[in-house]
């Protein structure tokens, strides 16, 4: 029971509340600008993210070469293959719409912020499953990629270890970028799909309302 | 005064939906398109390039490979950390503050310790190893030179080469035992061999290729840098990654692509470029620029039919409406 003096608990309790709740994760209705196929992009990138962790999964708990000599192993190759396509062709989508409404705009600056970091972190779980699928493709981007890594001092990424690449892979990359997406979207959950831009008289009338107020004051 | 953190509208309504259901057909559309795609085209795939198909077909150049380590010329002999001290690739002062992560002596790793592993099948072998050993560097170095020279005068027959006569000394041996060890299979192996009883890290194999072995082969498929390579699958027309186009195509400038930090100035340049995008809400002009790039009213076209964007602002100075 709170006594009304603030402290980690309380403070996490209450934070908690509002992060776990189901009007948070299961939401019965949405803004009426927030629909259509512009809204399915940030879902579409998520499924696809979702097949990946399916197919990785299996391909994982089957050990790390299975993939090359079963039939339904191959087959899931392609499946993990085809969902990062979509994985990346739907979020750079996703991104664009977000670009171009502004998606910062009322306090949602952290949302795009974690939005952009997902997709930062992507690009090496991305790179690193190349560099497992032991062709061709692996040998020379991981030799190539390695100068590059390297002279910026990021020699401990050892793209070369083949045993080093498959557990980032595998573990560390997804279960780091699992979490940006996930905070992610809290974020757009708690904070809201961002509006669209006010017609010239409410953001006149907006200007006019704060007259001579020195701060910006949040939207939220 | 104006700022793009207030530039949001107020007014609209809630719409009910079914957010599961939603999630659900997102996540099916999915799995249907990928199944779909792997059943007709399945992953890409070229094989691996193997050490012993490389020295079958190649015996000249693969011998060429495994005398510059030899020698101390090839490009992992020199390249500079993490692998060893040499200068070759040494591209700034973090590379050199890093270290030696991963030690590398290509004359040992790559040659000397894999033919002292195959001596035990071949006394011969071994009596022209501790005939190397036992010279001065001088002597060794001369000898390098002489077969270098007979190796470029080499005449290939079929998977196997015969130099001109020359005093090579005991690395005419060494280097005919290096060509049957590479064509053998074992090679790979014995180059992976780390201190561990299981080997997950094939690091001095890749090693051992990537100079014209790895190359050549990329330079027949368009991989190579210059042609934009990461990004493109070695069978085309598959999609390669091309989340990574906007770095490949800072490769391609020349300032960047002639520079003898190359690497570090293409990957530094593209992270600069992805910060600047992360920080976009907090950057003057950027944060504004959807508003003016007008997009925003392909986007809410719907909604923006019931709510006009541009009424008379000047109703705003008789009050607020609600």
């Amino acid at each position: 029971m709170s006594t009304g003096k603030r402290n980690w608990t309380v403070s996490m309790r209450e934070k908690s509340a509002e992060l776990f709740s189901l009007d948070t994760w299961l939401p019965t209705e949405l803004p009426e600008y927030a629909t259509g196929f512009m809204y399915t992009l940030g879902s579409l990138t998520a499924s696809s993210f979702v097949i990946l962790l399916i197919s990785g999964i299996i391909m994982a708990a089957n050990g790390p070469q299975w993939w090359t000599i079963s039939a339904l192993g191959f087959f899931l190759r392609g499946v993990h293959f085809w969902s990062v396509q979509a994985f990346f062709f739907f979020m750079i989508l996703h991104l664009l719409r977000v670009f171009f409404s502004g998606a910062w705009r009322g306090g949602r600056e952290r949302t795009w912020l974690l939005g952009t970091l997902a997709l930062l972190i992507a690009i090496p779980t991305a790179f690193t499953g190349y560099l497992v699928r032991g062709d061709f493709y692996s040998q020379w981007n991981a030799v190539q990629a390695k100068d590059g890594l390297n002279a910026l001092g990021l020699a401990w990424f050892n793209t070369l270890n083949a045993g080093q690449m498959y557990g980032l892979h595998v573990i560390v990359f997804p279960f780091i970028l699992g979490g940006i997406i996930a905070m992610h979207i809290a974020m757009i959950r708690i904070k809201g799909v961002v509006p669209p831009y006010p017609s010239d008289r409410e953001r006149a009338a907006q200007l006019h309302e704060e007259g001579g107020r020195s701060h910006v004051p949040s939207a939220h | 005064m104006y700022h793009p953190r207030t530039d949001v509208t107020h007014k609209y309504h809630y719409v009910p939906v079914d957010f599961l259901k939603h999630l659900f057909s997102t996540t099916v559309v999915v799995a249907v398109i990928a199944s779909v795609l792997s059943a007709v085209f399945h992953e890409p795939v070229r094989p691996a390039l193997k050490i012993q198909t490389y020295a079958a077909a190649h015996p000249r150049t693969f011998e060429s490979v495994a005398l510059d380590a030899l020698n101390g010329t090839g490009s992992v002999a020199n390249y500079g950390p993490p692998y060893n001290n040499g200068t070759g690739s040494l591209q700034d002062v973090v590379q050199k503050w890093v270290g030696i992560l991963h030690p590398v002596n290509a004359k040992v790793v790559f040659v000397l310790r894999p033919l002292s592993q195959a001596a035990h099948l071949d006394p011969s072998l071994q009596t022209a190893l501790t005939a190397f050993n036992q010279a001065s560097p001088s002597q060794q170095a001369a000898w390098e030179t002489a077969y270098g020279n007979g190796l470029s005068h080499a005449v290939k027959h079929g998977s196997s080469i015969s130099l001109p006569p020359g005093n090579y000394g005991p690395v005419s041996v060494m280097m005919n035992d290096m060509l049957h060890l590479g064509q053998s299979g074992l090679l790979s192996g014995a180059l992976n061999r780390t201190p561990a009883d299981y080997q997950f890290d094939n690091q001095n194999a890749l090693l051992f290729l990537q100079g014209r072995p790895l190359q050549n082969e990329a330079g027949k498929l368009e991989l190579q840098g210059g042609q934009w390579g990461i990004i493109h699958e070695e069978r085309a027309p598959y999609p390669g990654p091309w989340w990574m186009t906007i770095v490949t195509a800072i490769y391609q400038i020349p300032y960047i692509a002639n520079a003898s930090a190359a690497d570090a100035m293409a990957l530094g340049s593209g992270m600069v470029l992805f910060v600047i995008m992360m920080f976009a809400p907090w950057i003057p002009i950027l944060n504004r620029l959807p508003r003016y790039l007008g997009v925003h009213r392909l986007i809410w076209r719907e909604y923006y039919k019931t709510h006009p964007l541009h009424e008379q602002a000047a109703v705003a100075e008789r009050g607020v409406e609600s």
